[in-house]
């Protein structure tokens, strides 16, 4: 039966835990907050120890709270990063994504620095500052870095905030024998979608929408244990899904995974989400990492990178590169289909489109299509930004007191 | 060194912008009939950010057809493609009976809502084409995308 408007508007009948206000994925003060309160406190994946080979390889990586980052090995192998910004007129140092640089010198007036950190030259330095300002003063500003968890470089904008370990606390636990190895990025893309960073990492958070892909009830909806596997929330606001055997050869032209990956039976499928917004999803013989870096409300660049050991010989990783694509690769059966999903999304539901409600209200004893994963998100969400992801301006309140 | 007739690179140029405008017409069976039955699809890239090459999707004729033949049943966006092609050089092999030809490619996405049209990716064909036929049959193409950056994606490769 179809509503008017005033029925489209009503509180869905459900507990507050269990629906959510669009104005979350839409509202541009609450993104500027979201920076602030979540993406400024989190550990996020700024990239792997792979992509660092050598002693001065850099990466950059703009951080979803706004920082334009630097990672960079140094000679003493130990990872460091900085934010992407020249102390004299704030220019950008590094305007590559990737590079080698044992001197870091910003292309406007020559102020060079070092892998740690320290301004060493400052062009006629003593000239024009005399005593009054010197290298000792220009050092640039370090983030916190550490290693973990499958090799990834994490980054903290926050001086003070938990070690990485006490952020991830045993929400890893599932992954601990699987990403004992060394491992190695084999695939990297971008995607930029006009949605907002927390759909997407919803899409990760359920399966429900397995139903979007057609791979997906082949090889796994429609398979013995599929609905047995259950969420498992953890502090912080992560999130697990168990195992199960995904049966590839079920689809047309698909064909049981040859390689498989340390400690996870054949046809094996975990999947960790990572609050706020980064998902390990390794499906049998590879490990997919997805990370969200929003640009707004509603723009969002998403980083794919697949990885495989370091081990692999050129077969193995060939076979871990074509089970990657298929699936997940830009031309990949299912990458598309989640795009779209969100995309989808974006369309629906931005600011004054009407739409009002997403419901969170599925229950089925946290197994696979319960939406419990999404409900302990936003409970984490809530507590961060000391709103109600429900009634986030207090609306609801307000009238109720009215 | 042995040169392309006229009309042999006629023929190839031909084959080669067939196997575009069969494709922007979804016409997947007449796309397979321009192909060798050996032939083997790759759509790859090189990713500076992680200093490696990258192979996108690989397929065999069995496979490509098995992927059409997949198609209708998955979500997909519908926006049209046209694939606009340039051949650059055709260069034969000493015997003749195949040829290596490389082209540009630039594909562009018209949205089905209003017909706005952008372009969507760049990149070159390497195709090594069989000449030992009645006309010439594509036997390996590897499609070298410049562009990584494809939204949210697209099914049918390029």
């Amino acid at each position: 039966m179809s509503r008017n408007a005033a029925e489209w508007q009503e509180r869905p009948n459900f507990p507050e835990t269990h629906y959510v206000s669009t104005d979350i994925y839409t509202d541009e003060q609450i993104f500027k907050e979201e920076q602030e309160r979540i993406f400024n406190k989190c550990w996020i994946i700024a990239c792997h120890e792979s992509e660092l080979v050598s002693a001065y390889d850099y990466r950059t990586f703009h951080h979803p709270g706004g920082a334009p980052l630097i990672v960079i090995r140094g000679e003493d192998q130990k990872i460091r990063s900085f934010y992407n910004i020249c102390p004299h007129r704030g220019n950008t140092l590094l305007y590559e994504p990737v590079g080698n640089a044992k001197r870091i010198t910003c292309i406007f007036h020559a102020w060079s620095f070092n892998a740690k950190g320290d301004c060493i030259d400052i062009s006629r330095g003593q000239q024009g500052y005399q005593d009054r300002f010197g290298c000792e003063h220009a050092g640039l500003r370090e983030v916190k870095t550490e290693i973990g968890f499958g090799g990834f470089v994490w980054v903290n904008i926050d001086d003070s905030s938990c070690t990485l370990k006490e952020y991830i606390g045993d929400a890893m636990s599932m992954l601990d024998e699987n990403l004992s190895a060394p491992l190695e990025v084999f695939h990297y893309h971008k995607a930029v979608v006009d949605t907002n960073y927390k759909l997407w990492h919803d899409t990760n958070s359920e399966f429900y929408h397995d139903y979007m892909h057609y791979f997906n009830r082949i090889t796994g909806m429609i398979q013995p244990g599929y609905f047995d596997r259950k969420y498992t929330g953890y502090p912080n606001g992560h999130a697990s899904v168990g195992s199960m055997a995904i049966k590839y050869d079920a689809y047309e032209g698909g064909k049981a995974r040859g390689v498989g990956w340390p400690g996870l039976a054949p046809g094996g499928w975990v999947l960790i989400d990572i609050f706020p917004g980064m998902t390990y999803n390794l499906r049998t013989s590879v490990l997919r990492m997805d990370t969200a870096i929003p640009m707004g409300p509603n723009k969002l660049v998403i980083e794919f990178r697949g990885l495989g050991l370091k081990s692999d010989t050129p077969e193995q990783r060939a076979e871990r590169v074509r089970d990657h694509n298929t699936i997940w690769g830009p031309f990949g059966r299912n990458l598309h289909e989640d795009l779209l999903g969100v995309h989808g999304q974006g369309l629906a539901m931005r600011e004054r489109s009407d739409s009002k409600w997403v419901l969170h209200g599925r229950e089925e004893n946290m197994t696979i299509h319960d939406e419990g994963g999404m409900r302990h998100f936003y409970a984490e969400w809530s507590k961060r930004m000391g709103r109600k992801a429900y009634d986030p301006h207090g609306q609801n309140a307000a009238k109720a007191a009215a | 060194m042995t040169r392309t007739t006229v009309q042999t690179r006629d023929a190839i140029s031909e084959l080669i912008c067939r196997s575009c405008m069969t494709l922007d017409a979804k016409n997947f069976s007449a796309y397979l009939e321009l192909c060798d039955p050996a032939y083997r699809y790759a759509i790859t890239a090189y990713s500076p950010e992680i200093r490696k090459d990258m192979t996108w999707l690989e397929h065999d004729k069995a496979g490509m057809q098995t992927l059409f033949t997949n198609l209708p049943k998955h979500n997909s966006d519908q926006s049209p493609l046209t694939r606009h092609v340039t051949v650059y050089t055709v260069k034969p092999s000493d015997d003749g009976q195949q040829a290596e030809v490389v082209s540009a490619v630039q594909v562009f996405r018209t949205s089905l809502d209003g017909g706005a049209t952008e372009l969507f990716a760049v990149g070159k064909f390497h195709d090594r084409v069989s000449l030992s036929g009645a006309e010439p049959k594509l036997l390996n193409r590897n499609v070298r995308l410049d562009t990584r950056m494809l939204g949210y994606g697209y099914h049918i490769p390029f």
